[in-house]
């Protein structure tokens, strides 16, 4: 299993979720993609396309307005 | 949807960042500074108080909700999903039904009505109406916002979103200075379309709703086959 980390700071929405997929595509199933980000709505975003997609997704608060959202690879 | 190993990353962040200071205060100081500027012009100034409150309201609104007009027209385009389009059709269908009542009303008291005297802002419609809404449609892409969606993730403290509305604001300068040139050229030979006054009040009112049913059904359609077609 490995871990992928993906800084998306200060970038508008979708550019998150467009990052996210491409990183995705080149990971295998069970690996783990990390995404920071301080917009909260590329959280709704990625959590909805991930969960239309079957993978398992998490995100969590780490400062004030910033966040880390997991994603791991189902499928 | 969630997994052992994402539930292991979360807890080792939650040891780290234990410490959250609570924002409940801010909120409640908030609250009461806006409660009371409210109370402060109910007596000076009967309107004023509304726009306040229904503007305070409408934001909170629109930050709880996440509701975008950029995304409602970008995602269906970029990521497939119509989710906000369909609430902005929602929200078509309800204010039609508003402004059916609102206009009627004006124009039962006054059946020799003026265009210009009809309440929702009737403007000319023409070739600037698409120039506008594509330049407006790339802006808003291209900053991750409209006005409203601008204003409130810089409310959030989404410190990008103030470089757009520095550009927000040097473009609306420059548009109110060009704003005659426009009017002169394109605007004030275009014609005001209502349709009431060709139609009848409620043909086009079952008009305007049932073709916004259908652009419902349509974008719900999209939305489906695009999921589809991305599950595949």
């Amino acid at each position: 299993m490995e871990e992928y980390k993906l800084d998306c700071l200060h970038e508008a929405c979708p550019i998150p979720l467009l990052k996210a997929l491409k990183q995705l595509e080149k990971m295998e199933i069970g690996d783990i993609l990390i995404m920071h980000t301080d917009h909260n709505c590329s959280i709704a975003n990625v959590v909805e396309w991930a969960e239309k997609h079957g993978h398992h997704i998490d995100y969590i608060e780490i400062a004030e307005g910033e966040w880390e959202i997991y994603i791991e690879k189902a499928r | 949807m969630t997994s052992s190993k994402i539930q292991a990353l979360k807890r080792q962040k939650e040891i780290k960042h234990k410490k959250k200071k609570r924002q409940t205060p801010y909120a409640v100081l908030a609250t009461t500074i806006a409660l009371i500027i409210y109370l402060m012009l109910t007596n000076y100034h009967l309107h004023l108080s509304g726009f306040w409150i229904i503007g305070i309201l409408l934001g909170v609104t629109m930050q709880r909700s996440r509701f975008c007009f950029a995304a409602s027209f970008r995602d269906p385009i970029m990521v497939g999903s119509t989710s906000l389009l369909k609430a902005i059709l929602i929200a078509f269908i309800i204010s039609t039904v508003g402004f059916f009542i609102i206009q009627y009303r004006a124009v039962a008291l006054n059946p020799e009505y003026l265009l210009t005297e009809i309440p929702g802002r009737l403007q000319p419609v023409g070739i600037h109406t698409a120039l506008g809404a594509i330049l407006f449609g790339t802006g808003m892409v291209v900053a991750g916002g409209c006005a409203s969606g601008t204003l409130v993730r810089i409310g959030e403290g989404y410190i990008m979103q103030l470089v757009v509305l520095m550009g927000f604001v040097i473009g609306s300068t420059l548009g109110a200075k060009h704003f005659s040139f426009w009017d002169r050229i394109l605007i004030s030979e275009a014609p005001t379309i209502y349709l009431p006054d060709y139609l009848g009040f409620f043909p086009s009112l079952i008009l305007q709703l049932l073709l916004l049913c259908v652009l419902y059904y349509i974008v719900d359609w999209y939305d489906k086959k695009n999921s589809i077609m991305a599950t595949m």
